[in-house]
Parts: C-alpha cells; structure tokens; sequence
C-alpha cells in the first residue's frame, strides 16, 4: 500500500491541534464568557466589556483574599524549600535507620485524597486552636506542598557530584562553607522549582483551605468557593483569567530564570 | 625515615563488615619535594590510602604524619593539602578563576594577594587569560590544568593526585604527563599520586609504593622496582618475564627442572625452593650452547616490533619471551633452533616458595 505522506502529516497535525483545543477549551470559554455583560454565566456572551474585570478589583473580599493568598503562598513557598532541603540532606546523604520508612511518609500526601488530607490536617489542628488563623493555614499547606519541594530539591542533590564537595573540603572549606558556597548553589534548580510549585499549590488550593480557614485567614479560591454559593456572574470568569495569567506569569518566570525542564 | 616531611605509619583501614582490611599496615615516607607514585590493581587500597591522607575518610589506626606532626585526627579542610580528583572535582558553578581563587577565600587571603596569586598559578598551568572562562567551557586537558591551579595555589603542604591522567586521550597524556613533572620540580612540592598504569608510575615518579591487595608490595625507585622488584607481585606486575621455579644447589646457583642450573644474584639458603625472574630484553642471542645460563631451544612465535623482534622458544618444556633489538645482525626465523643467554645479574630473585 502506497501511503501518503503529506496526508498522513496533516491527519498528524489535526489531531495534536484538537487535542490542544480539549485540553485548552475551558481556559478560552472562560475567557470570552469573562467579558460578557450579563449577570450570569452563559456561552456564547452577547456583548463584550470590561465590567467584569472593574468589579472584581472593587471587590474588597476578593482583594483583600488575594493579598493573604499572596503572603501564605510566599511564606509556604520558603519554608517548604527550607524544609525540603533539610529533609533531601538526610535522604540523599546519610544512611539511618527508617530511612526508607521517612521517604515514604514524606511522598505518602501524593497518594492520599485530599478531601482525606484536609480531615485529618483539620482534627490536628482544631485542638491547637490554630483553625482560622495563618499559622493553621500554612502549616496546612505545608503538609501537601513539602512532598514537592522534597521530590524537585532530591532530584538536584542527587545529581551534584559528592567529589565537587570533597574538593571544596580539601582545600580549606568548612562543612558549613561547603553547604553555602557549593551545595546550595548546586541545587538551586530544585529550589527555585519546589518554591514556585509550592507557591502555586498554595496558592490554588481549595479543599484543604476550606476545612481551616472561614473569615480572617481566608484565601481566594476560598473566597471564590463562597461567593459562587450565592452568585455565578462573569466576575468569576474575570478573577479566573487574572488568575490563570499570575500563574503563566510564575511559570514564564521561571522558564526564563532557570529553565523548567531543566528544574523539574 | 623520622625527619621525612611524609610519613605513613602502620596505617590501616578496615570498612565496617568487611573480612579483610583494605590497606594492611602499610608503612612509607617521602622527604620534601619527592614525588611518589602509589602503583597497584584496582582495589589493591591505594585510593582508600590517598582518601585517608586527605583526611576524607578515617584511618582504623596507624599515623599519618607531616612535618612530625599526627594529622590524622585533624579535620579534613584544616590539613592544609591539595588535591587533584580524578574527574578534576572542579566547581561547576564559578569560572576558572573564582575556582582557583576558592582555597584562598576560604584561608580569608585579601582580595589584591588573591588576585595576584590566581594569575600566578594560572600562568604555572598555562592557562594565562582563561580565568573568566566557565568550567565546562574548558577543554579536559584545560580542567585538569584548572584543578592543578586550584590546588597549587594555596601552597599545600602536601599534593595529593588521584589518577591524574585516566581521564585524558593517549595524546594528551604524554604531554600533561611532562607538564605534572616539570610543574611538581618547578614549584618543590611533595606529592603523592595514585595509578594503576606502570608507565605513568615509572616515568613520573621519584619513588614508587607498589601495592596489591592492600599491602605495600615493595617501595623503591623506578629502577629498582624494574630490575629488582622484591616479590613476585612486583614482578608480574611491572613489565614481562618469564618465571622458573628451582631448588638453590650451592649459593647462587639454582637447579630448574629441564634447563641448565641458572645462575642468579640474591641471597636464598641452600635446599630451599626460590622463584626467579628474567625480563625479556636481558635475554641475548648466544653463539654456542654451552655457555653457563643459556637455553636453547625452537622459536615457536615471532612478533615484529619495529625496535624488538619478541621470542617465544620452546625450551625444555616452558615457554621463554625475549625481547631482541632488530639491528642484533642475522634474526632468527619461526621454526629455527636458538640459543639465549642471560647474565647472572638479570636472573632476578623474587621470592622463596614454601615448601
């Protein structure tokens, strides 16, 4: 049989074009519905305008949401890294006993549900009185961010040389000068990596937040989740837009900085 | 031995669970500016030697001295050693230059001596004007440059090298091969490196430390270990020879089974079994037969070196190599009958068998 290959490439192409075009369907219906000028969310919209957008920035909820977002995602973002790197230290360096044990406990939240998760993380810290409170939050979202960093910061230590260490030691660095003028740069990939994806983890979480927080520690995927109880108009598509733009913003970002595949 | 600027004492390792230590009780000194090889087979324990005087891993006991002084307790980064990896080891992340300069950062050295001394030792490598480069912007002969710069910078007290040259093509060897000489005598520096290539040992170093199964073997000069190695280890492993077991008839004379009595140089009580050892190029061709220490015998195989012409003849039952210069006059051919003859001088004594 003679195939025919300009034909065979362009059946190619289609199908990778209609695979895009399901995977990015929501992202564009949500982004023409968030100009539309009618109070409920309906495809296609009538008429177009920025009114959506004006009304989510006038939003002091909204606003004021993502401010405490911001400020959880950054604080769960360093101490994840910080975490992370000292538990990929004792994973990557040193042989103890339940070592085997400790790596899987750390990666076990990847398995559970999250529905799961936000049970359990909210029983332990209601009798800490933590419940609604930033420190909660964060400490929430640490438990299901750590895994990450854990996994992107192993991934660079294990492929730094332990000779490039050794030589560093010879020739007059302490341990601690090893550890700050060559380790640490070494797996500033995984760093920067598990950083960013602990931030937009945090960021974006919903199931856990809505467990532990209510009214002073609010994030915005919980204000969010609040708000379409009562009201679905285009100003959720609006704050959904300026969202999925933050995150392409991070990940651009980071692209430019260091090179994602390179990270992950 | 005791005013030597290095000295190994007794030193032994032995890894948690292991049968057998992997460096016994190994003993050897260096005077200042000497360069030492330490020679033997893969995991014969010379790098776990070369770890354990870098202070990277701890000895189970022995000494480790410099100056008179015990370092084996002393922290790795306050021995004041250099060290060339294997792989170069070099910081992936800084430029030749702030590699070079890291030893001297760390000893808090001004920014202005630092500067002087890392284009100083950058000219000793020849690498002037490359400091700005990246490290993988450099050529692996250019590393290995690095890495010596990296070392030799800070004025160690002692330079350790870790198979220097395994990582480089056979052509660049050579040349860094010279380069590690005449940079170790330009700058006086005592050093110690670790191969397991004989022709890198002898043509580099002053003295040689010849191990095998975490023993030293035999430590002495390169020609002493060529033309008298001590053991049959030694021996085998540098260079050919043929091997003959015989019983010492009178002093200096030992009956082999099927050949003429040989005539060797060593001292072997009379009665005993000994093990004897000819290299191939101390062999010559003999005129007559009957000359003391000859063999005579078929030529089974010839092999065409340009300079040698290397024998293997059929002689009373064993096979003997000989290496001939091919300007020796009329050569023989495959087939024919020759007869070799060695001085007593070249039958080396390496080692008695027990009985």
């Amino acid at each position: 049989m003679q195939s025919n290959p300009l034909l065979g490439r362009i059946a190619w192409n289609t199908l990778i074009a209609l695979l895009y075009l399901f995977l990015l369907a929501p992202i564009i219906v949500v982004f023409i519905i968030s100009f539309d000028t009618r109070q409920y969310l309906a495809f296609p919209p009538e008429s177009f305008s920025f009114g959506s957008y004006v009304k989510v920035f006038q939003n002091v909820k909204f606003i004021s949401a993502f401010w405490r977002s911001l400020v959880i995602g950054a604080i769960v973002g360093f101490v994840a890294v910080s975490a992370g790197m000292l538990l990929s230290l004792s994973l990557v360096r040193y042989q103890f006993r339940g070592k085997a044990a400790v790596g899987f406990l750390i990666l076990a939240p990847f398995l559970v549900p999250h529905i799961v998760l936000a049970v359990g993380i909210m029983l332990v810290i209601a009798p800490l009185g933590l419940l609604d409170s930033y420190p909660g939050i964060v400490l929430a979202h640490l438990g299901i961010t750590i895994p990450y960093t854990v996994r992107t910061i192993t991934m660079s230590l294990m492929a730094v040389d332990t000779r490039v260490e050794e030589a560093a030691l010879v020739h007059g660095a302490s341990p601690r000068m090893v550890f700050w003028r060559i380790t640490l740069p070494l797996v500033r990939p995984g760093l920067i990596a598990g950083g960013v994806i602990a931030f937009l983890i945090s960021f974006d979480e919903a199931t856990i937040s809505l467990f532990i927080v209510s009214v002073k520690a609010s994030t915005l995927p919980t204000e969010i989740y609040h708000y379409l109880e009562y009201s679905t108009d285009p100003q959720i598509a609006a704050l959904s837009v300026i969202l999925i733009l933050i995150s392409v913003a991070v990940v651009m970002m980071v692209e430019k900085l260091i090179g994602l595949r390179k990270a992950l | 031995m005791a005013d030597h600027h290095v000295v190994i004492d007794n030193l032994v390792k032995t890894y948690p669970g292991a049968q057998k230590p992997s460096v016994d009780h190994v003993s050897f000194s260096l005077p200042r500016g000497e360069m030492l090889a330490l020679l033997g087979p893969s995991g014969c324990g010379k790098t776990t030697i070369l770890r354990m005087i870098a202070g990277l891993i701890a000895p189970t006991s022995g000494a480790i001295r410099l100056e008179g002084r015990d370092v084996s307790s002393i922290a790795v980064y306050k021995r004041n050693l250099g060290m060339v990896f294997q792989a170069y080891a070099l910081f992936p992340h800084m430029t030749v230059a702030q590699n070079v300069s890291f030893g001297l950062e760390m000893r808090k050295v001004s920014r202005a001596e630092r500067e002087e001394r890392v284009r100083k030792a950058l000219d000793l490598v020849k690498l002037t004007g490359l400091g700005d480069r990246k490290v993988n912007q450099l050529s692996g002969g250019q590393q290995q440059r690095a890495a010596i710069a990296r070392s030799l910078v800070i004025e160690p007290e002692l330079l350790l090298l870790d198979e220097p040259l395994s990582n480089l093509d056979a052509k660049l060897r050579d040349e860094m091969r010279d380069e590690i000489r005449d940079i170790q005598a330009r700058t006086g520096v005592t050093a110690i490196f670790v191969t397991h290539d004989q022709d890198e040992a002898l043509s580099m170093a002053d003295r040689l430390a010849v191990m095998s199964a975490g023993r030293l073997e035999q430590v002495g000069t390169p020609r002493e270990i060529f033309d008298r190695p001590q053991t049959e280890f030694v021996a085998s492993f540098i260079g050919a020879g043929t091997f003959f077991e015989g019983r010492v008839a009178e002093p200096g004379l030992a009956v082999v089974e099927g050949l003429k009595p040989l005539r060797f140089v060593g001292e072997a009580p009379v009665g005993s079994m000994v093990k004897l050892m000819i290299r191939p190029h101390r062999l010559v061709l003999a005129g007559s037969s009957g000359l003391p220490n000859s063999f005579t015998g078929t030529v089974e195989h010839i092999v065409y070196r340009g300079q040698m012409l290397t024998l293997n003849v059929r002689c009373g039952g064993r096979l003997l190599q000989a290496d001939l210069p091919t300007h020796a006059g009329v050569l023989p051919e495959k087939g024919s009958e020759v007869t070799l003859a060695v001085a007593p001088q070249d039958v080396t004594l390496v080692g008695q068998v027990a009985p």
